[in-house]
């Protein structure tokens, strides 16, 4: 079942136990069958659980879609340079999507048992569960299962009896969205800003605290079990050939039903919104569809017959990312919600690179102008100007999410932003 | 106390009472019950954490790291390699203790690490849920993203700063609300999501924003305290 709501359609697997408060403690858990997954990890060793995450095609659903198991292999090898580090990421703060928050406080020890797994993998002694500071119930929820897995000897000095200690540590952060990049995320763990560092090195190489890191979103994590206890034939058997698996799809906007759905990649688009969430609330129609959360490209009302899998949405002109679709209504004005978006990279940028620190403030800037009715003829050029002076310029791609919206509803709306241009109202002399 | 962090009864709409769980008490939404209360020193792993809020009666001359709170300390440095690790969990627990970061209470974090003082100043600006500034006892955390804007989420803002009479960022007159927008909370399928210290109120629409000053207000006179 899903959460909130359920479809008959969905094919349920990491979110089997959303709503069902039993599935939390350890007992629960053990009962609908967890641990057994790491249990046969241990077994298989760690050369055979990459093997087996790379056979399932699994890519990280943290939004750039990377084969986990490829990137697990980059870990040394050997134990030379220990410690290893596996950090996960459930900085959750991509607008638009809620799923991690969903995975962490529903089925805890689903993720802990991934992680172990996941460590066990890259030779790891400490996992560190790097959650955003708002999110206080995932966190109780994550540390009390943390505590009985360390109780049950599953996490600790001795996994299971297997002689192989894992740590697992829960850290908070304090409110900054761009410790969701793997690089702020290893730079705000070490107690630093939160402010990405270039690549190379490469975290496998000089990760958290110097050592040999791998970073993986919670999604990620919560599917190696089922990868490693039903095999990867049967993973990469749901989904597309290069996305394989299932996705949480986060529904959010102006929907009958919102909430998280789990499908196959490669699901409907169309489909998603209007049989199983029931589509448009209040009687109206769509305007347009944000499909991978605030970062990617607007799809207008006439592109959403498309599959949801990375190479789709990427034909389509846009990205999958965190699978966290927004849905607008005609009455949207596109504007507001560009600059809603835009004001929110302005904020959140960590102030390291020029084009993103000030191109985000100055897009903002003439967004408002535009939207107050104030807005100079030669404003559109200017937003183009500058979303291309801040694509592929800085450390991170934060500046260029910001620019990606501003394009899109440039490209595919600019008729709204020329009517306010036209707006016969006063226009200041400095905005 | 730190351990009476207990759900607000009749949440506007938690989410469980969305879609098809209807039979979901809001504890059971949250994990409260499954959770339980939580040692002021800290448990021995998972609850070894400190969390950015303060607490529901805050001292702000209370000593840091003393008592319970030495013991947390000591544990929280445990689970990190190197001195600077521990520096995100130390802010939270001191703003948990004092309800702010004073310039005085990151002097102290920063001699608790061995740290220049510079460097935790530099850390504790850049994190958004640091308040180096007093705020009221309750802070009231509107997300205005894109999709709980999409659902109101600019009137229930408005809705809050008109019925605490305040402008983002100020204390109320009666020193219990300080009302801020916030981006994304990380629960757009239940918009509009407010935060308020530690808890989410999810679904909340103008009409439901005096019912939840009224009953912040009753809590605070129930609990007593400072009201800064």
């Amino acid at each position: 079942m899903a959460y909130p709501f359920r479809d008959e359609r969905e094919t349920r697997i990491l979110s089997a136990h959303f709503g069902d408060p039993q599935a939390r403690t350890l007992d629960g858990w053990q009962k609908r069958g967890g641990y057994g997954a790491l249990r046969k990890a241990l077994e298989m060793g760690p050369a055979r659980v990459v093997d087996e995450v790379k056979n399932s095609s699994l890519r990280g659903r943290g939004g750039a879609g990377f084969p986990t198991g490829l990137k697990w292999t980059f870990m040394p090898k050997d134990d030379s340079r220990q410690p290893h580090y596996l950090l996960i990421n459930a900085d959750e703060s991509e607008p638009g999507a809620f799923k991690d928050r969903e995975l962490c406080r529903w089925t805890p020890h689903q993720l802990i048992e991934g992680a172990l797994i996941g460590a066990l993998a890259i030779r790891a002694q400490h996992v560190y569960i790097y959650v955003r500071g708002e999110f206080f119930e995932p966190a109780q929820i994550i540390g009390k299962a943390i505590e009985e897995a360390y109780a049950a000897g599953i996490a600790g000095p001795d996994v299971m009896g297997s002689g192989i200690g894992i740590d697992v540590t829960l850290h908070l952060g304090a409110g900054a969205y761009i410790c969701g990049e793997e690089t702020a995320l290893m730079n705000s763990l070490e107690g630093r800003r939160g402010q990405p560092r270039i690549k190379p090195p490469f975290p496998a190489a000089v990760g958290a605290f110097g050592q040999p890191t791998t970073i993986n979103n919670v999604e990620t994590l919560c599917a190696v079990p089922h990868i490693i206890e039903r095999g990867a034939d049967w993973y990469r058997s749901m989904g597309t050939e290069k996305s394989a698996g299932t996705k949480l799809f986060n529904m959010s906007g102006h929907l009958i039903r919102r909430g998280n759905y789990e499908f196959p990649l490669g699901f409907n688009l169309k489909e998603l919104i209007y049989d199983v969430c029931g589509g448009i609330r209040d009687g109206r129609r769509l305007k347009a569809v944000i499909p991978g959360g605030s970062s990617v490209p607007i799809l207008s009302a006439g592109e959403i017959d498309i599959a949801l899998d990375y190479e789709s949405v990427a034909r389509a002109g846009s990205m999958l990312g965190t699978a966290s679709v927004i849905v607008m209504d005609d009455a949207t004005s596109m504007v507001k919600q560009v600059r809603r978006i835009v004001e929110f990279y302005a904020h959140e940028s960590c102030g390291q690179c020029t084009p993103c620190r000030e191109g985000t403030t100055w897009m903002a800037k003439i967004l408002r102008r535009i939207e107050a009715g104030d807005g100079r003829p030669e404003d559109l050029e200017t937003l183009v100007d500058l979303s291309r002076n801040m694509t592929g310029t800085t450390i991170c791609v934060l500046s260029d999410s910001a620019a990606a919206p501003v394009l899109s509803s440039l490209r595919k709306f600019r008729g709204e932003y020329e009517a306010l241009l036209q707006r016969d109202e006063p226009v200041l002399a400095t905005a | 106390m730190a351990d009476e962090r207990t759900p607000l009864g009749a949440n506007p709409g938690h989410a469980g009472e969305t879609g098809e769980f209807a039979h979901l008490s809001e504890a059971d939404v949250r994990g409260s019950a499954y959770v339980g209360r939580r040692p002021l020193e800290g448990g021995d792993h998972g609850g070894v954490c400190s969390y950015p809020y303060q607490l529901p009666n805050r001292q702000p001359d209370a000593p840091l790291f003393e008592g319970p709170y030495a013991k947390r300390l000591e544990r929280i440095r445990s689970r990190y390699p190197d001195r600077r690790g521990p520096l995100l969990p130390v802010l939270n627990l001191a703003q948990e203790v004092r309800g702010q970061l004073t310039p005085d209470a990151l002097t102290r974090v920063a001699e608790v690490l061995d740290l220049a003082p510079a460097v935790v100043r530099g850390v504790a600006s850049f994190y958004t849920m640091y308040n180096t500034r007093p705020v009221g006892r309750f802070l009231i955390q509107v997300c205005t993203n894109v999709s709980c804007n999409l659902c109101g989420g600019d009137e229930v803002a408005a809705a809050f700063l008109g019925h605490t009479d305040t402008e983002p960022g100020e204390i109320s007159a009666d020193g219990l609300f300080t009302v801020i927008e916030a981006e994304c909370l990380g629960a757009c399928g239940f918009p509009v999501a407010v935060q308020i210290n530690d808890r989410y109120f999810e679904n909340v629409t103008p009409a439901d924003v005096p019912g939840i000053l009224e009953r912040l207000s009753a809590e605070a006179r129930a609990t007593g305290g400072d009201t800064g």
